[in-house]
């Protein structure tokens, strides 16, 4: 009896998934048609200038590391961080030794 | 029989583990080095060479690790990956900071976009980036491997 309700609820929640994700007459997220280009215009910038302003043909990469360079240093900064603490908290500490 | 504290895993998976852990080195490199023209880059190579090493940690045990990790030598190099990651950033400083001046009007890194020898600093952000990441990664592995509270 349990099981067969999860497996109906399972079997109601992957055709509400269907339904929403389905392009037609789902849900739209954001603008559709050509009017993200106005409204998100970044991205096109990125898309049409990225190869050409800053040499790497992975757009991603681009702007990981030169339109949001900073974002990458304090990923690294985070990343130290994490491990400084890490090993801060996990190392023996004094009178810890039985 | 549970596993002791520092003891390495079974012939199965430790042969397994010798054939496996240069073809995932060598795709990370891979990552690393094309990060600028295909997907990935250096946080998503140095991650994967960092698998590699912490398939050597599991599979090898923490005594056979503690005879291959040199703890200066990791700090030693993860400070070195970001503080080239940083003086890349800084090549570019007379326009402004992270401005990719090798690409523009570089002596090297200049190809055609496409090639590997392209795209100004990325190439070395991704190399330092990856460094960084890879000996992060393994030592923090290596630090909650040694450091762990519970007897086993």
């Amino acid at each position: 009896m349990k099981k067969t309700i999860a497996y109906l609820s399972l079997l109601f929640i992957l055709g509400v998934l269907l339904y929403v994700a389905n392009p037609n007459y789902g849900l739209k997220f954001g603008p559709g048609g050509d009017d993200w280009k106005n409204l998100r215009y970044t991205d096109n910038y990125y898309i049409t200038h990225g190869v050409q302003e800053v040499g790497g043909t992975n757009i991603v990469t681009d702007i990981v590391f030169d339109y949001r360079g900073y974002d990458t240093i304090g990923e690294a900064t985070v990343l130290f961080t994490a491990i400084a603490g890490a090993v801060a908290l996990l190392r023996p500490w004094r009178g810890d030794e039985e | 029989m549970r596993p002791r504290c520092g003891t390495d895993m079974g012939l199965i998976v430790k042969t397994s583990a010798r054939a496996i852990i240069p073809l995932i080195g060598i795709f990370g490199a891979y990552i690393v080095a094309h990060g600028h023209l295909t997907p990935g880059g250096g946080f998503q190579g140095g991650a994967t060479i960092a698998g590699a090493g912490i398939l050597f940690l599991v599979a090898f045990g923490l005594n056979e690790m503690r005879k291959h990790y040199n703890k200066h030598l990791y700090s030693a190099l993860e400070g070195l990956g970001g503080l080239v990651f940083l003086g890349a950033a800084m090549l570019g400083i007379g326009t402004a900071f992270f401005y990719n001046t090798l690409w523009h009007n570089g002596p090297i890194f200049n190809g055609k976009p496409g090639t590997l020898l392209s795209a100004g600093f990325l190439p070395i952000m991704n190399l330092a980036v990856g460094l960084k990441v890879f000996t992060g990664l393994v030592s923090a592995l290596v630090a909650i491997a040694m450091y762990r509270r519970w007897k086993s």
